[in-house]
């Protein structure tokens, strides 16, 4: 148990010294995290309000594909990307692959099934009235949208969240195409793996201690947005 | 006119709720809708809102100004439901919603403060208030008022003091009569509450399984009947009473009765027939009863009676009173409604 402590002692004088490779991970982290968050909330919370509020043909069956989507393994979207952006892939051109770029889109399209089916479920989960009044108040279009998506802001949170968590901890997609590079590409998680199959607890305990941090931030400033509202 | 109704089919699945072949609304007047659950009110209403489209068939607003079309609906129609939606916001939020949908944003809070004197709720004590420190009367008022501020040329009520307080019922049928009185707002009512109805309303619709049946006061006796003769179908009524009358499509068949075809006499205090009246089939049907409440009916000026019998109501048209004296008609009596058997229309 020794090298535990050891290495739990060690990774707060690495946080707390500032180690360049350890921020590093970090940075890159919440750079790609960020972006693919910022994508998946603008594309996937007005498709769940449509999915939610909207009765169209063949509703039931999006929503199957997006609630089978929920349960994508990373890999596999790490290797879907990986097709489309190494070079002999349709977007190879663009010279994404192992770029912090080419994780934000994989993790995009893990974000996005959360975001859609959990947004769709709250838009779903709002009074029939609301919809009645609003309309009845003179409301359309965009303001219907805006209006319905604040009234069900709890459960939009609570899907950013969600996906957020999704993208801050997975492994799969920064690994295969993001490659794990020192200084540009490493993520927290993909350090973690590196450096425990080196041995190397301290970095992987700092890290990982961060990610804990950054979860308990995110569901503490949760906690008061709903207090607030 | 404000509203034309043409046509007009609507479906839910593949249940028809609502057929109007006809129906005009005039401008500036208060129209009552009557009608049991289900009969098609509220999706009546919702449709004239235009906050859903008929399946089939057309409505049509004409606005005091400018062409025919349901465009300028939208700002000028407005709905308050039975229980409508309050946005999880502050009282005054909720109350200018619809002006700021309108992108008219001058002197917000001062409209809203008399939108919510309108329906007796002070503004100091309410504007800041949110959405869960309401009452269900207080939200309803404030709903109210978040369509007065609106100043709305027609006001669709569904039912609006069917799950409030006394106090606020009044102040709700206070403040829609005001609207109607001061700006000339049309009205279009759902109540079951018909004496208010017929006390306050230029005219009066009555919907059954979604088609017009009448003006108002029409009295429904509901099914089940029962076979007991060649086209003859019998009810006992709550009280013991058994009336039976020739005509109905079938057991779930509902009578109809114009309450102009229910005549109305006294019980002779002596008469010792104490056993319930059996209504003859081949002439006048009569029902025993007592009266309940005397009404002025606003539109037609004709004086009501409703008339308990068990616990179903009766309404009847007293005729005119002949020269001086007033018809002898006081609540507490034993009356006699009478009316022929063939004046009873069906609704299979």
């Amino acid at each position: 148990m020794d090298y535990l402590t050891e290495g739990f002692i060690k990774a707060l004088h690495l946080l707390v010294g500032g180690h360049p490779e350890t921020f590093s991970a970090i940075e890159t982290t919440l750079t790609v995290t960020s972006w693919s968050m910022a994508a998946s909330l603008i594309l996937g919370i007005p498709s769940g309000f449509l999915l939610g509020y909207r009765d169209f043909r063949g509703k039931r069956a999006v929503r199957t594909v997006v609630d089978t989507c929920l349960a994508f393994p990373t890999v596999l979207i790490g290797l879907l990307v990986y097709a489309f952006v190494s070079r002999r892939g349709p977007l190879g051109e663009l010279g994404l692959l192992f770029t912090p770029a080419a994780i934000a889109v994989g993790q995009t399209i893990l974000a996005l099934p959360v975001v859609i089916a959990l947004t769709a479920t709250a838009i779903e989960s709002l009074d029939r009235q609301l919809r009645i009044s609003l309309l009845s108040l003179g409301a359309r279009g965009r303001q219907v949208l805006l209006t319905s998506i604040w009234e069900a802001r709890h459960g939009v949170i609570a899907a950013a969240l969600t996906a957020y968590g999704r993208v801050l901890t997975e492994v799969g997609i920064s690994m295969m195409v993001g490659g794990n590079i020192k200084w540009h590409t490493r993520t927290m998680t993909t350090a973690i793996a590196l450096e425990t199959g080196k041995g190397e607890f301290a970095m992987g305990v700092a890290l990982g201690l961060v990610l804990m941090a950054i979860a308990f931030v995110v569901n503490v400033s949760l906690a008061i947005l709903r207090k607030r509202a | 006119m404000i509203y034309l109704v043409e046509g007009l089919r609507h479906r839910y699945g593949t249940q028809t709720v609502l057929r109007l072949d006809r129906l005009t609304i005039e401008r500036h007047k208060i129209v009552g809708l009557i009608g049991p659950n289900g009969s098609g009110k509220s999706t009546l209403l919702r449709l004239l809102a235009f906050v859903e489209p008929p399946s089939r068939g057309r409505i049509v607003y004409y606005p005091e100004e400018g062409n025919a079309g349901n465009e300028d609906a939208r700002f000028q129609v407005t709905l308050l439901g039975q229980e409508p939606y309050l946005l999880k916001r502050t009282v005054l939020a909720n109350v200018a919603y619809g002006l700021k949908v309108r992108g008219d944003t001058e002197s917000l809070e001062k409209r809203a403060a008399e939108a919510l004197e309108w329906v007796g709720l002070p503004p100091r004590a309410f504007l800041r208030r949110r959405w869960f420190e309401l009452s269900g009367g207080e939200a309803q008022r404030v709903a109210l008022a978040a369509r007065l501020v609106l100043r709305p040329k027609v006001l669709l009520l569904d039912e609006p003091t069917a799950s409030v307080d006394m106090e606020s019922a009044q102040r709700i049928r206070e403040a829609a009569l005001r609207a109607q009185r001061e700006w000339g707002t049309t009205i279009v009512v759902a109540s079951h509450d018909r004496h208010w109805l017929f006390e306050v309303c230029d005219g009066m619709l009555h919907l059954l399984k979604g088609r017009l049946a009448g003006t108002g006061a029409e009295n429904i006796i509901l099914g089940p009947w029962r076979q007991c003769g060649q086209d003859l179908w019998a009810k006992r009524l709550e009280d013991g009473q058994e009336l039976v009358l020739p005509g109905a499509p079938g057991p779930n068949a509902m009578a109809l009765i114009p309450p102009d075809r229910l005549a109305l006499e006294h019980v002779l205090e002596d008469s010792s027939d104490s056993s319930p009246a059996s209504a003859p089939y081949d002439g006048a049907c009569r029902i025993a009863g007592t009266l309940l409440r005397l009404t002025l009916e606003r539109a037609g000026g004709h004086i009501l009676a409703t008339v308990a019998v068990g616990r179903s109501l009766f309404t009847a048209t007293l005729p005119p009173s002949r020269g001086l004296r007033p018809a002898p008609f006081y609540p507490g009596q034993r009356v006699e409604l009478i009316f022929p058997a063939h004046d009873v229309a069906w609704f299979s």
